[in-house]
């Protein structure tokens, strides 16, 4: 076994730091306030290879692999949850056209999201599915050599900020009925609608989409026919749940460190309050629930990276870090008394970030179901 | 262009100088546990190097001299794009003075040998002497231009440079071969690119002890210093608290004196 | 007094433009106080083209001998052409000591003199001594500001050294007679590095708070818009930035934009002055990271001090205004 972190992947921390710490901390106040994700930020993080991680070099990505991913968002979350939340969702777009797509897919949409030209989104939820996936009711007909697709989805990142999207929309009854496909912003029919305005995460755009008669090509079919389900599910698993995980380990990092930094700064019976017991036992559940929650995300990347099945793996690191990075939050803020209500404090914002990253990307609870199966898989009778 | 070296100075991160010591009896600083980085203005010397050749190519060349644990702040280097990088290491250049050092330095330019430019940082943020750039082109018998904050390229290989001066700037025109150390107005280092990372694992790092540079040993180390430490006051890494006393006139008079000590550009 | 005088201590007269830079003199007065220690003559050396009249403000500034090089291919500083001269100069008459401002110009034509030389150097002096032995104890700041060196050159002549501007004293002029050596150099035959072709002079202009690198900030205790305004002349005559706390904001004495603190801007200059500012956390965690710290309060308790370099329990009324008059004079001193 072997935890240490290699010379290649130090080197990435550091550079992702050095590029979170300069480059996205002057977009922060305009994020809070606006709710927009910063496009002119697309471009600089392309080059440095963020947009392209997990894109194999074939197609202009960097090809580093999950492991490499996780610490790319988490150095960004630790600056900034909305940018791990946008382009781990970005990754999602990435992962699903590169595991399913058809070689001329390929070479049309993954060069473009690695160059970071546009974004990356999968979506998946409508306002009648959610955790219930299978209950859709976005449905897509094929008509001659087009699919027309109507309803809405909902509360899907980057739906703003994206030329394109991968939709799962309904072609037949059942669990087998579902189908995806990539769908042109500009396509007949289709527009990005209403833009939530979120309690957290607030720099990452989430809104709907509204299918009204949208006009899909047919060779805009991601994958087979009815195979839209397999499509969500690995993808959602495999790169959603890592990816919400690594950004609530971010969160997680900058509580720990806006906690400590106060605890040790803030003077009280002429002492730093880290000096008392109350406050140290407040720190160490926090350290133990950063290091726990790094443990866990690093783990399913790593796991990702050597082909090995993790679904259990990443639906355990994603519903653990997020709500680890809830209650870690809620105990920074804490510490910090009165202050830590007041806008101009940073955990404030860590609160409300890490409280969006439970629902996002599969709710604990849908997380805890995969678990309990994993749990109790031993002591099945046949 | 042919070859650009530029010079690259491991320093202590100054996040952990608060962890120095002073060793009493040798009167140097105890630096153990104390990870090194590039010097920040040596960073933007490297930045300069590689949008020269981003534009009119040549190889850009690290040099540096450091104990063997500056390796990783070479391939740092090399990871934001340069080409390759020479390491001069050895016990017997310990304790160089400035002088000492321009001398290795000048005798690996010379080893690299082929060379249009050399940048530096104008100082480094240990040290802070801001010697070595005229020391090193006097030792190359090449003429250097000091607080380089832009440059543009004119017909037939001339530069346009600018220097900061106190108030103003000086425009000169320079010719190659020419040594240049810059300030940090100069230009914005390239954060390394994760392709970068990934090609520097196969560049090269020679490393060079003074066998291969043959600089004459006693001239070089604590022997061949002129300049001997007489000295040495570990003021603070915390706050001084220094309370000024006397008469307003005299606390005046010590306030300016702090003022200037700032050395403020 | 013959040229043998000129073995003693050695001032770089630094002149751009036709003007005295201010540290000359006030080398020369740091020359003057060893030389007394020693009982050697003190020199002045001054490059350039038609700067001879200078020669008489070095003199009754305190040189005893002023070697004057004229020459058209010195009108311009340039590294190399100055480093020949005062390579030539000091091969000719031997100093002991050679001092030079840590400016621009000293700070690049004092190491090349050095290394043409192979003697030794230090960098930006803040303090001067001699030795019974007349070995030049040169005190030098380094891992800015944290370690403060005592830099000796026990063998190698002359001792050079490069001082920060500012410090030291200059004397105050007095009509003296002293000796005026005009020499001759040749120059043509030698490289002479790059062309100069402006020089240009400027204020530099105001730069936004996060890049200044001098902060003068004021809080509370500055009281009202008039003790503001001497806020503001500090920060002017220092050509620094003006910073504020929330309350001096609140008051309207100052712009928002100029406050400093956890819902206002973090800096990290140079020097930070906190002037009436008691040190609330949600300020201090915006300017901690300053390198050198001066407050001033009437508050010998205030909490700004915890995080402080240097601390002057005053009213700043007093001391501020008296501070820009004695800043001003330094400026001025050779104009």
């Amino acid at each position: 076994m072997d935890f240490a972190f290699s010379e290649r992947e130090e080197m990435l921390r550091k550079t992702v730091r050095e590029f979170a710490e300069n480059e996205v901390t002057p977009k922060m106040g305009a994020m809070e306030e606006t709710g927009k994700f910063p496009m002119e930020l697309l471009k600089p993080m392309a080059e440095l290879g963020i947009m392209g991680v997990i894109t194999p070099p074939e197609y202009d990505g960097v090809g580093l692999g999950y492991v490499a991913r996780t610490i790319v968002l988490e150095e960004l979350g630790r600056v900034c949850g909305a940018m791990p939340m946008a382009v781990q969702v970005h990754h999602m777009g990435c992962a699903a056209l590169y595991d399913f797509g058809t070689d001329a897919q390929k070479k049309k949409y993954l060069p473009a999201l690695a160059k970071g030209e546009t974004m990356g989104v999968v979506a998946v939820t409508d306002p009648s599915g959610g955790s219930d996936v299978v209950g859709m009711r976005t449905s897509a007909e094929l008509k001659g050599d087009r699919y027309i697709l109507n309803g809405r989805k909902c509360f899907i990142t980057n739906s703003h900020t994206s030329d394109f999207w991968i939709v799962i929309a309904r072609t037949a009854e059942g669990a087998k009925g579902l189908s995806a496909f990539i769908v042109d912003k500009d396509a007949p029919g289709a527009k990005a609608g209403h833009e939530e305005n979120k309690l957290g995460l607030r720099g990452a755009n989430t809104g709907e989409l509204v299918f009204n008669d949208c006009e899909v090509p047919k060779e805009n079919l991601l994958g087979q026919e009815g195979g839209g389900l397999a499509i969500a599910m690995k993808t959602v698993s495999e790169t959603g749940r890592t990816g919400m995980a690594a950004t609530a380990l971010g969160i997680l990092t900058a509580v720990y460190e806006e906690a400590g930094k106060f605890a040790s700064e803030r003077v009280l019976y002429g002492k730093p309050i880290s000096a008392l017991q109350g406050i140290q036992f407040l720190m160490a559940e926090i350290y133990a629930q950063l290091e726990i929650s790094r443990l866990l995300c690093y783990r399913a990347s790593w796991m990702k990276d050597q082909d090995m099945r993790f679904d259990t793996e990443s639906a355990m690191a994603k519903w653990y870090a997020c709500e680890a990075a809830a209650n870690a939050a809620k105990k920074a803020v804490e510490i910090h008394g009165a202050y830590g209500i007041m806008k101009e404090y940073t955990v404030q914002r860590l609160l409300r970030d890490a409280m969006v990253t439970i629902p996002a990307g599969g709710t604990g609870e849908i997380g805890k179901v995969v678990l309990a199966r994993a749990a109790l898989a031993p002591f099945m009778k046949k | 262009m042919k070859r650009i070296i530029v010079c690259v100075k491991p320093v202590p991160d100054p996040k952990h100088w608060h962890k120095v010591s002073m060793d009493p009896v040798t009167m140097t600083l105890k630096r153990a546990g104390i990870p090194s980085i590039i010097n920040p203005l040596d960073k933007h010397a490297l930045e300069a190097a590689l949008s020269v050749r981003d534009i009119r190519g040549g190889e850009v060349v690290l040099l540096s001299m450091a104990p063997p644990f500056a390796t990783s702040n070479l391939k740092e280097g090399l990871a934001m794009g340069a080409d390759r990088a020479v390491l001069l290491s050895d016990p017997a250049f310990a304790g160089s003075d400035t002088l000492a050092t321009s001398l290795i330095l000048a005798a690996g330019c010379q080893w690299i040998g082929d060379f249009d430019l050399v940048f530096l940082g104008n100082f480094s943020i240990d040290g802070s002497t801001a010697q070595v750039c005229s020391q090193l082109a006097e030792f190359l018998h090449l003429p250097n231009v000091m607080h380089v904050i832009d440059m543009k390229w004119q017909e037939n290989d001339k530069i346009i440079i600018i220097q900061k001066i106190e108030q103003g700037y000086v425009k000169l025109e320079a010719t190659l071969p020419v040594v240049l150390s810059v300030r940090k107005e100069l230009n914005k280092p390239r954060y390394v690119p994760f392709t970068g990372i990934l090609a520097a694992e196969s560049k090269e790092i020679k490393v060079l002890s003074n066998e291969d540079l043959g600089v004459d040993s006693s001239s070089i180390g604590l022997e061949g210093s002129p300049t001997k430490m007489a000295g040495l006051e570990l003021r603070r890494f915390e706050r001084a608290k220094e309370r000024l006393a006397g008469s307003i006139e005299e606390i005046v008079a010590k306030l300016a004196d702090k003022i200037y000590q700032c050395n403020i550009s | 007094m013959s040229s043998n005088g000129c073995k003693g201590i050695w001032v770089f007269a630094e002149q751009r433009g036709g003007e005295l830079h201010g540290v000359s003199l006030e080398l020369l007065g740091k020359a003057n106080e060893l030389a007394q220690g020693i009982g050697c003559a003190v020199t002045a050396v001054l490059l350039g083209h038609n700067i001879t009249s200078h020669a008489k403000t070095l003199v009754n500034h305190g040189a005893d001998i002023v070697l004057v090089a004229d020459d058209p291919l010195l009108k311009h500083y340039r590294v190399l052409p100055y480093s020949y001269v005062i390579e030539y100069l000091i091969k000719e008459y031997q100093p002991e000591v050679l001092l030079m401002g840590a400016t621009a110009m000293g700070v690049e034509l004092a190491p090349r003199v050095a290394a043409k030389l192979k003697t030794g150097l230090s960098a930006h002096c803040i303090d001067l001594k001699l030795d019974r032995e007349g070995k030049l104890l040169q005190v030098v700041p380094g891992w800015e500001g944290g370690v403060i060196a005592t830099i000796a050159c026990p063998a190698h002549r002359p001792q050079m050294a490069t001082v920060m501007p500012g410090i030291m004293r200059a004397l105050s002029p007095t009509e003296k007679t002293g000796q005026i050596i005009e020499v001759k150099v040749s120059l043509t035959d030698k490289n002479l590095g790059p062309e100069v072709l402006e020089v240009k002079t400027e204020k530099p202009a105001g730069r936004p708070l996060e890049q200044a690198e001098i902060v003068v900030a004021g809080g509370w205790g500055v009281g009202n818009e008039e003790g503001w305004k001497t806020i503001e002349q500090l920060a002017d005559v220092l050509g620094g930035s003006v910073g504020a706390t929330r309350p001096a904001v609140d008051e309207g004495w100052v712009e928002e934009g100029q406050m400093i603190g956890q819902s206002g801007k973090t800096v990290r200059p140079t020097l930070y002055i906190a002037v009436g500012i008691s040190g609330v956390m949600h300020h201090v965690v915006g300017m901690d990271q300053s390198k050198e710290i001066i407050s001033i309060n009437t508050d010998a308790n205030a909490d700004i001090f915890e995080v402080s370099d240097v601390i002057v329990v005053e009213d700043f009324k007093k001391v501020v205004p008296k501070l820009i008059k004695e800043i001003e004079a330094r400026q001025k001193v050779c104009k």
